[in-house]
């Protein structure tokens, strides 16, 4: 049986079966940034099969604790006793939000990471997954980028403070482990999309933004507008595809190294691949304009009319940052990521539908 | 001028005016009050020193404030706010931190990470917000990529060194940077630290990382040193847990009064460019008034000074007039074999500064060990 119990707006427990032991019985997973992107695609896929008889899982939101806080993150473990741990919270952000404030992106991530490892380590928890980026590996590297490679060499210049927070994630679980044996390990997504993102287009990544963005010029009858040249290159995870190889990563993966959680190298796309699937996505029958970046940049009209525009503040980001997904094919041959147009279809028809409640 | 420990600095009742001190930042330091963390330790004691007693010390108007551990606890925040709020320093030079030598940090790398990252955190995030001018924090050779080319230099805590050729105009560039207050060559690691001390190798490297992101995001010139193995008086002389030179110094002390061998751990091989505490103490006050760059600055002895373990060794044989064995025990751990520094960008700044030699500075410190056993910490 499944038994879902609403705290607050944001905050769910759902409680499969009748057992609440803490330490010898089932897991309690507490998931932290439970109400966001990835938390709440975890939510669902637990709901909907994943999750077991007898397990616990709470997904904590903001509110109802600052994690940036230590005497706050230490009375939801008392409150809550969870055996294991999804630690997703983090202050998070697109590439302009980013470089504009890399002290604050270090310092609030620092704190809450740490306050969640340390009191995950008091309170005997007995596995962390945390969630890093491929976002925070070196900018200067070979390509495809591997688990092994994460600190050889300083991170982008765009996002320095957040990559160097997120690295110490895998700093403490190694350190961690030395001290104590314990197998509190990460994975490292590529660009994660989907319902329930933060839709904001200043702050927001690259996906949520056109899809926003899409949405907006479509109403409104405008063009739609996109900043950077097109050119960059991404592999996109669709939320619920990481959401299920987070429990998996829960339940079966012991290492302490990280593991990359991403489409293979061959579904690389590039900026313009994306605008035109979610183009698509929304039935989108207007002009397109680009911005490319900067005027040293070579000069290719990346517009799909015969009109162009320069705006050298919008940043193209790191140029491609391909990853290798080759250990999670060692260990999960057989798994299968949702086709990206139709993950972008799902996510364009879920903020059509709930546009109002939609982070923005 | 006043120097105070500072359980003895009573509650200064003048108002404080923070923008006084911001328009001298770049001129004749008048009202200057130094906080100094880490202030009855190795460093903090030599820079004591210097500061009461040498010409380039001190100056008219100036108050030195020394901050031990009694005084307050730099791993709380609160605490640590406390202590700005009852001295209201202009500057501090951060030296506090939680160390040890090779064989403590292989137990503790843990302990090692948070404690430092708590510290420095809140000794760079409460400066800040207390307007401190500028802070002096205090890096080390040790935090280094493991696998790199030598010598090592201050751009390759982050990337790949420059070439030989264009050593002098990757420095160019990268002031030009700073100063135009971009960060493009912001780079923090060539590749990870040696495995025995991670912990605390990543906690320093990340001094640098906020030192950069708070000139990015305020432009507070806050910036660090780097120094080599620094020995001297009021060292830690803890044989389990204490740096080498110290750790020799104590054995050596031991083996002659209790008529054994001396007992070297390791073989005696690795390389090491030693500074003597009050050189240090003498260019930290130097770099907290005349060095503005936020890239941190590496002092040392040239490479040409570097010696083996085992020359250490002879060193403090030869001060202590031990005439016993010795004897290499092999089975330990010898740390990392090399981290040889250049102090090219020191030389460039002060071209004619002199360091003690090796055998003198030596002499003294055991000199001072020998008298000052008692109170020593062991």
């Amino acid at each position: 049986m499944l038994v879902v119990t609403t705290l607050s707006d944001q905050s769910v427990i759902c409680t499969l079966g009748t057992s609440t032991e803490v330490m010898d019985g089932p897991m309690r997973v507490l998931v932290t940034g439970g109400s966001g992107l990835v938390g709440r695609a975890i939510e669902r896929v637990v709901k909907e099969g994943e999750g077991r008889e007898g397990e616990e899982w709470i997904f904590l939101s903001s509110k109802e604790a600052n994690l940036v806080s230590a005497e706050e993150t230490r009375a939801v473990f008392q409150k809550h006793r969870p055996t294991h741990v999804i630690h997703l919270a983090a202050m998070v952000g697109g590439l302009y939000r980013n470089m504009r404030q890399n002290l604050d992106f270090w310092r609030d991530n620092v704190h809450i990471n740490d306050n969640v490892l340390h009191m995950s380590q008091e309170f005997g928890v007995v596995k962390v997954v945390s969630c890093l980026s491929t976002c925070v590996f070196p900018d200067k590297t070979t390509y495809p980028i591997d688990e092994t490679m994460m600190h050889n060499g300083a991170p982008h210049v765009s996002n320095y403070g957040y990559a160097y927070a997120k690295r110490m994630i895998d700093v403490h679980n190694r350190a961690c482990f030395q001290q104590y044996g314990l197998r509190y390990t990460a994975i490292i997504p590529t660009n994660i999309f989907g319902p329930h993102d933060n839709f904001n287009i200043e702050d927001g990544h690259v996906m949520p933004g056109l899809v926003h963005k899409t949405y907006l010029a479509k109403k409104e009858g405008k063009p739609l507008e996109v900043w950077g040249s097109g050119r960059a290159l991404r592999q996109f995870i669709f939320s619920v595809d990481l959401a299920r190889l987070f429990v998996w990563a829960l339940r079966e993966y012991n290492e302490v190294e990280p593991i990359i959680a991403s489409v293979g190298e061959e579904e690389e796309q590039s900026v313009k691949d994306a605008v035109d699937a979610v183009v698509e996505g929304f039935g989108f029958k207007g002009e397109v304009i680009s911005f490319p970046f900067g005027v040293n940049y070579p000069f290719h009209p990346q517009t799909l009319t015969n009109r162009s525009q320069y705006d050298t503040s919008r940043s193209d980001g790191q140029i491609k940052k391909t990853a290798s997904n080759a250990k999670l094919r060692k260990y999960l041959p057989d798994f299968k990521f949702t086709p990206f147009k139709e993950a972008v279809k799902e996510t364009c028809d879920w903020l059509a539908a709930n546009y109002d409640i939609a982070r923005k | 001028m006043k120097i105070c420990p500072a359980s003895e600095v009573t509650f200064l009742d003048k108002d404080f005016d923070n923008s006084d001190a911001r328009e001298q930042m770049d001129g004749p330091v008048g009202a200057m009050r130094v906080l100094v963390t880490g202030g009855s330790g190795l460093v903090g004691r030599a820079i004591e020193r210097v500061v009461k007693e040498e010409e380039e010390g001190g100056r008219e108007g100036e108050e030195w404030i020394f901050l031990s551990s009694k005084d307050a606890n730099l791993m709380s925040a609160e605490e640590t706010r406390s202590v700005f709020q009852k001295h209201r320093p202009t500057h501090v030079i951060h030296l506090a931190a939680m160390v040890g030598g090779l064989f403590r940090n292989m137990r503790q790398n843990l302990d090692f990470w948070r404690n430092n990252i708590f510290i420095n955190d809140n000794v760079l995030q409460t400066a800040h917000e207390f307007g401190v001018v500028k802070v002096v924090s205090c890096l080390s050779t040790c935090i280094f990529p493991d696998k790199t080319t030598y010598p090592i230099d201050e751009t390759m805590i982050h990337t790949g060194p420059p070439h030989e050729s264009n050593f002098g105009y990757a420095y160019a560039k990268r002031m030009i940077d700073v100063h135009n207050r971009r960060v493009s060559l912001f780079q923090i690691h060539n590749g990870p630290p040696h495995e025995s001390n991670f912990g605390y190798a990543y906690a320093k490297r990340m001094i640098d990382v906020h030192n950069r992101a708070c000139f990015q995001q305020y432009g507070r010139r806050y910036t660090a040193v780097i120094p080599t193995n620094v020995f001297g008086p009021h060292d830690n002389f803890n044989i389990e847990d204490g740096h080498v030179l110290p750790g020799l110094i104590h054995k050596t002390y031991l083996a002659k009064k209790e008529g054994k061998p001396l007992q070297v751990w390791g073989s005696g091989r690795p390389l090491r460019q030693f500074i003597y505490s009050p050189d240090l103490a003498r260019l930290f006050v130097w770099v907290l008034r005349e060095y503005n760059e936020v890239e941190p600055i590496i002092l040392s002895v040239g490479e040409e000074d570097e010696l083996s373990i085992k020359d250490a060794v002879d060193a403090v044989v030869e001060a202590l007039g031990f005439k016993g064995d010795v004897i290499y025990d092999t089975s330990k751990a010898d740390g990392q074999f090399k981290k040889t520094a250049s102090n090219a960008k020191l030389r460039k700044y002060l071209p004619d500064f002199k360091f003690t030699p090796f055998k003198a500075a030596i002499k003294e410190t055991c000199d001072w060990f020998v008298a000052n056993n008692d109170i020593a910490r062991k």
